[in-house]
């Protein structure tokens, strides 16, 4: 079994002829192809999230809907928070750094 | 017998989360169709037209106008963009699984295609090139097309073709019960209801999955398949044994068929006109003609898109052809197909156009049907 990454650069690799562009800046037509992909990551992650929670929610003999209602108590608030801004800070990083004018 | 969707050992074995992106490009593309693609001619009316008006002081006519006037729309634009990263997406969500099973799934075929209880039969030939016309290009943005051949046990255009139909066809609101032959069997009834072919040929059959769907409707005929690519017929072949029905397959070029003249009852194909050039569609035709029996049916059926019902929406179709390698979309949408069959020598009477309803959703197909007449003679 070929692993996954060279699984991946094989499709990458494989394909030929050309491919037209519809943006006028073909920069920005990579940059919506990437956040499209991000879109597709993010589907996938969302559903090994909820496969966790429903298998933690037959494990604590708990329903779905009050597992994921559960409330943060204050520290983790404040660390979801955190991490929230750091997330924020890497994703948008371009906006704020003064190499891109930010 | 199920066409999309169907079990067999040669399907890569996708671990949960590439499931869960494909599904999440089957949502993406149904997004982008249902509620971004669908506003297109709305934006060619509401800006795109007045913006090329104004830019070059008249009203968008000709179709390279009106295709000119939709790419002045912002929301055209970032649709066509998204659209063609979406298609991306369908190859790189099945590819991965395939790549990674690729030495499984190629020996399950050879032991299928080995088996000596094997049903059907695969005839390869080493001196034939790949149609040249499409040699080069990626085809529905299917990476390496539909010629792809990586050596003697390869399978991978073949796995690409199935899997990616499926995500691809689950995208455009298809639903597993979708079957291109079904809409055939169903014309067969209506129209020619004591019609029982006997010999039947699938002309561009890819995956093979119409011509398992043949063999399974009709189990006393003997039938046969062509494509141009040798990495989709081995699958094909191994496909067909897998699913227990007996199909012979040829990598054949339908413009030059190595088969004798009326040796068919029925000849079948499913999509392969929007595939090929005005010459090769003229040429096969002819040869479709040669090779069906006197009182034989030739049937091609394929995509809806001629049935475009403004000069706008057909344009807005025909963007496959610049951004999606349909190399052959717009030549296919503009035909005249009636004209074609006539001069390939199928006799007037016998030759109908229908717009046909998919078997299982709300989408249309083409079909055009000629018979040829029983005295053989041709009448163009
Ligand atoms: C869109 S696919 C349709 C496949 C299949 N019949 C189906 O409906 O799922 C078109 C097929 O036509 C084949 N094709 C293209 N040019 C051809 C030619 N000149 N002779 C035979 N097949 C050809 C391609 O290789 C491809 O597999």
């Amino acid at each position: 079994m070929t692993s996954r990454i060279d699984a991946i650069a094989a499709v990458i690799q494989s394909g030929r002829g050309t491919r037209a562009y519809s943006l006028d800046n073909r920069e920005a037509e990579q940059v919506l192809s990437i956040a499209l992909a991000l879109l597709v990551e993010l589907a996938a992650s969302n559903d090994r999230i909820d496969r966790l929670e429903r298998e933690i929610a037959t494990l604590k003999g708990q329903s779905l809907d009050a597992l994921r209602e559960a409330p943060l108590d204050a520290d983790a608030q404040k660390e979801r928070q955190e991490a929230l801004e750091a997330m924020q800070l890497r994703v948008l990083r371009i906006l704020m750094d003064p190499r891109d004018g930010g | 017998m199920r066409v999309r969707d169907v079990q067999h050992p040669m399907l890569p074995q996708a671990t949960e989360e590439e499931l869960s992106r494909q599904r999440a490009v089957v949502s993406l593309r149904k997004l982008l169709n249902a509620r971004v693609r669908s506003q297109n001619v709305r934006r060619f009316h509401e800006e795109g037209a007045a913006a090329f008006a104004e830019r070059n002081s008249r009203q968008p006519q000709s179709p390279d106008d009106i295709q000119a006037a939709l790419f002045e729309s912002m929301g055209y634009r970032m649709w066509s963009a998204a659209n063609r990263s979406a298609q991306e997406m369908i190859w790189m969500s099945v590819g991965e699984p395939i790549f990674r099973d690729r030495d499984r799934m190629q020996a399950a075929a050879r032991a299928l295609a080995e088996a000596p209880d094997r049903k059907g039969s695969l005839h390869l030939d080493p001196d034939y090139d790949p149609s040249p016309e499409i040699a080069g290009t990626d085809v529905h943005l299917q990476p390496g097309g539909y010629g792809r051949d990586d050596g003697p046990d390869d399978i991978v255009a073949g796995a690409f073709y199935e899997t990616g139909g499926n995500v691809f066809s689950f995208g455009q609101g298809a639903g597993k019960g979708d079957s291109k032959a079904g809409v055939i069997f169903r014309l067969l009834d209506e129209e020619f209801p004591d019609f029982v072919p006997g010999r039947i040929l699938d002309l561009g059959c890819s995956a093979g999955a119409a011509s398992c769907a043949y063999a399974d409707r009709y189990p006393e005929a003997e039938v046969h398949a062509l494509d141009i690519g040798a990495g989709m017929l081995r699958y094909a072949h191994a496909r067909a044994e897998a699913l227990g029905v007996a199909v012979h397959f040829h990598q054949m070029d339908a413009a030059d068929l190595r088969f004798p003249e009326a040796s068919f009852d029925l000849i079948v194909s499913h999509n392969m006109l929007h595939e090929i050039g005005a010459e090769k569609r003229r040429r096969a035709m002819a040869e479709a003609l040669r090779v069906v029996r006197p009182g034989g049916l030739v049937i091609f059926q394929d995509v809806d898109t001629r049935f475009a019902p403004t000069e706008v929406h057909r344009v807005e179709k025909n963007w496959d052809t610049a951004f999606n390698g349909e190399i052959f979309w717009q030549v296919y949408n503009e035909a005249d197909l009636v004209a074609d069959m006539r001069a390939a020598g199928f006799a007037e009477t016998g030759l109908r156009e229908h717009n046909v309803s998919a078997v299982s959703n709300i989408n249309r197909w083409y079909v055009i049907s000629g018979r040829k007449p029983v005295d053989g003679t041709p009448t163009a």
